[in-house]
């Protein structure tokens, strides 16, 4: 019996989100397939892979990423570099050095370096809190306020702070939000629903719905991306149409597969191409799961996912 | 003169003076002469706002003030002077226009005048967050220099934006109150007119963050009505101006608070009269319907779930209250908001410091709670909820519920200065930061005289928990117009959506159709949402096509069709946390119940663990379906199987548990007496065979129905 192929189509979409500003922008999502499903209909807009800087600069960074930033001092310098990389298609900021509970820096230096960093790149920028819901709210608005005209994304809008991030990146600064949840397809739609009325462009919204490394109850990321793309293109639940983005770097590279030395564990090989594979696994399950955006570190990783992209696309 | 005419005069004499004032500046500067606010990119916002015409040269904006004019209509109607008001606004936004005009600085620190956009955008945001929970703007002089001050003060402390016009800026300078925008007073400028600079950042905001299209009037005032909590208070004494103005304010949705008594015409939530100054706040806050987040708790001792489970033994007990040897009682009570005094805390009888060290005493402590979407029925949902507050604080215990509750304040406590009106500290708190959905008022009277408590008691709380269990025994599911659906645990069972009925609580026994209409309330967006129950398919297997929509919807498609009431076809999903599992018992035509507590083996060759697995996980089962312990005694029951009478076993104590509920149940629908005498338990058999012997001795009417596959 010959093959006869029937093209599942759905009546739905999910949102076109650009990120960026002037002639270097990315835009995620308008897709109206399950991932990489582009023999149901052609890809509107491919998955795009982002390079992950922190405002520690190199300092935590593995031995092997800082390698490949050698001669880079300033944030300023870094930035460029990241940005520089083969297959990074916009530039991810993390002010985890934001956190009370870490090294705990104040706004303002945090400011002057999402300042410094904007200015040394015209690449479409994301920007990440620090983890601390108080403090990102404080945090937030102030980096919406500085990177005005930029159309950012500012990440980290969560249920307890998403008023103060949602106002100021969403209707004070003109800005993208980035809709955090932990993983259930309820609390992000939730999310959204309140977000929205808040007033927030719904267009303007971008879920980062939570992660895990692979290995790490890596399935409920799965099943929960799995469900919200179900929902946004089956059921045409406009409240879940917004596209996925997923930092992965944050995840992978803390598990002990990507940190235990060699001298630990002499038969799991290479410490470096261990932290590469963890993300690089990562990021293939979370685009095969439905996140239209990720976020690496290691711009090995980010080759590699982004040759995969191209591959598939 | 009426206050039409007192708004209209007021707005032809500020129309007069603005078309002087532009006729002035023409003949000076020439037609083509700009005219702009600093810093703002609206142009002149309010008129931008309203009409969607920027005005950039003194020639447009008298061609604005002839837009202004066609405003002004006179008919004695409402809207007329509503318009009016707008209009005389307008000509306030030109007059101080025109001051900025050839670059000049026409206000010097400590007044503002103009706010820039980037102001607006700073404010905005917390007034977005309720960090600055409304915005007050404050009109005139005030009687006295310290009445001022006081009041400015009191919104202060509550976070609020104070802004400044006229005799007032001079009263606070006069005091030497620091102002300025970092304290949230700010003193605009003394001519009425400044109040325009106030407006405008109303109106940007609206254009900013409520994305209302410039010249879109009626969004933009919807906006301002429903999303800037700004309110007016207007010293005595008023000219046709201010009232005009005021008017220009209520067309906004900001209602008027004034001390001025003469030729004043009261308006119901719009135009207040309150002659004493010092009640301004709080009347205020109730005109524009605007709470307070209250941050701490003010109590002497510190208050945090870490002290739930602390427990007061004799020895280091100060006093102790028992409803179980004297009055005792706890009760929220809905009352109209012109009852209670918010805040209000008081202690009838003696405080703690009068009663003897160790002694036992009486207590009664009363909730009284207002608000525009209270309900009755959640005064239940409030109430459970005083054991976990009262247990919060540091030293102090309690256990029990209604007229049962036990309270024991800890020596220690005591010393730290801890009162009994200190319990009334909490709950005011507590309450109305939890249900702030709910509750716009919260007053607490807490009785520890012996007579008193015995009074509120018996003729005041158990006539309402009577009334509360008569309301909650009567409530059938044919008895009310919706359904909730709770979808909580989706988290781990991401396909199980609960559909909860006032008959059949959640299968985790935790979420009644009270709790569920309360959550829904509480929090719109939330787990619980409302299921009509419209276009029934079948009331005999409790299917409607409303519920499946919902439960399709819930389960984003995972599942389509739901029964309420049967076993066998399309059963309620389960997610993971049932008390109870119900199964199908084949030999006797019956169901076996398994409670989450029992270990041991059922008639059915399975454990509580096995039979869970069969049902749990949101997996649709026929024959098996989770539950909460409540449930087997409703009429509800399995009831397209035929109810109740097929339940053949259970374990002793889950029996015991529920005995009296299912006795009566099975009383009224069958006229049997003491059926759980009839239904096995693990003492009698938990083989099938046994267990058949047992029901025939009994005569069990299971094994006289009809199999149910």
């Amino acid at each position: 019996m010959p093959f006869n192929q029937k093209p599942q189509k759905f009546n739905a979409k999910t949102n076109t989100v650009t990120i960026g500003s002037g002639d270097k922008t990315v835009t995620i999502g308008g897709n109206s397939t399950f991932p990489f499903y582009t023999f149901d209909a052609p890809t509107a807009n491919a998955p795009k892979v982002g390079i992950e800087i922190s405002d520690g600069g190199l300092e935590g960074f593995a031995d092997g990423i800082k390698a490949f930033y050698e001669g880079a001092a300033s944030m300023g310098e870094i930035a460029k570099k990241a940005a520089s990389f083969a297959g990074v298609d916009f530039l991810a900021l993390n002010l985890e050095g934001g956190d009370p509970n870490g090294a705990n820096k104040s706004v303002d230096e945090l400011i002057a370096i999402v300042k410094e960093v904007a200015d040394a790149v015209d690449c479409p920028l994301v920007v990440e809190g620090c983890k601390n819901v108080e403090k990102d709210a404080e945090l937030l608005p102030k980096v919406a306020e500085v990177l005005q005209g930029r159309n950012v994304l500012v990440m980290s809008e969560k249920e307890e702070n998403y008023k103060a991030i949602g106002a100021a990146a969403g209707l004070a600064y003109d800005q993208i939000v980035g809709a955090e949840s932990a993983v259930d397809i309820n609390l992000a739609k939730q999310l959204n629903v309140v977000t929205t009325q808040l007033g927030v462009n719904a267009q303007k919204i971008v879920m980062n719905v939570g992660s895990a490394a692979a290995g790490y109850g890596y399935e409920y990321v799965v099943s929960t991306m799995d469900r919200i793309k179900g929902a946004a293109l089956g059921q045409n639940d406009n409240m879940l149409q917004m596209p996925i983005i997923t930092p992965v770097s944050a995840e992978t590279w803390g598990v002990k597969e990507s940190t235990a030395s060699e001298a630990d564990m002499p038969e799991w090989g290479n410490v470096e191409e261990r932290g590469i594979d963890m993300e690089v696994v990562t990021a293939a399950a979370d685009l095969a799961a439905g996140s239209d955006a990720v976020i690496l570190r290691h711009p090995k990783s980010v080759e590699t996912i982004s040759a995969l992209i191209k591959a598939l696309v | 003169m009426t206050l039409f005419e007192r708004v209209f005069n007021g707005n032809d004499a500020v129309y007069g003076l603005t078309e002087q004032a532009i006729d002035g500046a023409i003949a000076q500067y020439g037609e083509e002469k700009a005219v702009s606010f600093p810093d703002t990119a609206y142009c002149l916002p309010c008129y931008y706002a309203v009409t969607g015409v920027k005005v950039t040269t003194l020639k447009e904006l008298k061609e604005a003030l002839g837009v202004v004019k066609t405003l002004m209509t006179r008919e004695k109607r409402l809207n007329d002077a509503f318009m009016s008001g707008v209009a005389t606004a307008l000509c306030a936004e030109f007059i101080e226009a025109l001051k900025y005009i050839d670059g000049q600085v026409p206000y010097e620190q400590p007044l503002y005048g103009h706010l820039p956009d980037a102001v607006i955008r700073n404010l905005g945001v917390p007034l977005v967050t309720g960090d600055i929970p409304g915005v007050a703007v404050i009109l005139g002089a005030a009687p006295t220099t310290e009445e001022a001050v006081n009041l400015v003060k009191s919104y202060q402390a509550q976070g609020i934006l104070v802004t400044l016009v006229g005799g007032v800026c001079d009263q606070v300078a006069e005091a030497g109150m620091n102002t300025g925008d970092a304290v949230r007073v700010i003193p605009l400028g003394k001519d009425v007119t400044s109040v325009i600079h106030v407006v405008s950042v109303a109106i940007r905001a609206a254009l900013i963050f409520g994305n209302v299209k410039p010249g879109d009037a009626a969004a933009l005032m919807e906006y301002t009505f429903k999303r800037v909590p700004a309110f007016v208070n207007a010293f005595a004494p008023l000219d046709d101006v201010i009232v005009a103005c005021g008017a220009g304010a209520i067309a906004l949705g900001f209602p008027v608070i004034t001390n001025e008594t003469e030729n004043i015409f009261r308006v119901p939530k719009s135009l207040i009269v309150q002659e004493d100054v010092s009640k301004f706040n709080a009347t205020s806050l109730e005109a524009r319907d605007i709470k307070i987040k209250i941050t701490n708790v003010d109590i002497p001792v510190a208050f945090a779930s870490a002290f739930e489970g602390e427990i007061i033994r004799r020895k280091e007990m100060q006093v102790e209250f028992d409803g179980s040897r004297v009055d005792c009682a706890e009760l929220v009570q809905t009352v109209e908001a012109s009852e209670i005094e918010d805040h209000k805390i008081t202690v009838i009888g003696p405080e703690a410091d009068e009663m003897e060290l160790g002694s036992k005493n009486s207590i009664a402590y009363v909730v009284k709670v207002a608000g525009k979407n209270m309900q009755p029925d959640f005064e239940p949902v409030i109430e459970r909820k005083f054991h976990n507050y009262i247990n919060c604080i540091e030293g102090v215990y309690h256990t029990g519920q209604r007229d049962m509750q036990r309270i024991r304040i800890s020596i220690n406590a005591f010393n730290a200065g801890f009162r009994i009106r200190h319990i009334g500290e909490v709950l005011y708190t507590q309450v109305k930061n939890e249900f702030d959905a709910v509750v716009d008022k919260c007053e607490v009277v807490i009785y520890t005289d012996p007579a008193e408590c015995t009074r509120i008691r018996h003729e005041v709380a158990v006539p309402i928990f009577n009334k509360r269990d008569d309301r909650l025994a009567n409530l059938t599911d044919e008895s009310v117009d919706v359904y909730y659906s709770c979808i909580l645990c989706q988290a781990f069972s991401p396909s199980h959506v609960c559909v909860v009925t006032p008959e059949r609580l959640g299968l985790c026994g935790a979420v009644s159709w009270l709790d569920a209409k309360a959550t829904n309330e509480l929090d719109p967006a939330g787990p619980c949402q409302v299921i009509t129950k419209e276009r029934p398919i079948d009331e005999n297997l409790g299917s409607y096509e409303d519920v499946d929509e919902a439960v399709q919807k819930f389960s984003q498609g995972a599942l389509e069709h739901v029964t309420l009431y049967s076993i066998m076809q399309d059963p309620m999903t389960s997610c993971g946390c049932f008390e109870c599992i119900c199964g199908i018992e084949p030999f006797s035509n019956g169901v076996v119940i398994a409670n989450r507590e029992y270990a041991g083996m059922t008639p059915l060759g399975m454990t509580f663990p096995e039979m869970a697995s069969m049902t749990g996980g949101g997996v649709q089962t026929p024959g098996f379906m989770g539950h909460g312990k409540h449930f087997i005694a409703s009429k509800k029951f399995m009831k397209a199987e035929g109810g109740i009478e097929r339940i053949v076993w259970m374990p002793k104590e889950l029996k015991e548990f529920i005995a009296e509920k299912l006795n009566k149940s099975a009383q009224e629908l069958y006229g049997i007496e003491n059926f759980t005498d009839m239904i096995g338990d693990e003492t009698i058999a938990t083989d099938p065979e046994e267990l058949v012997a047992f029901l025939t001795e009994k005569g069990h009417p299971a094994l006289g129905l009809e199999p149910m596959m």
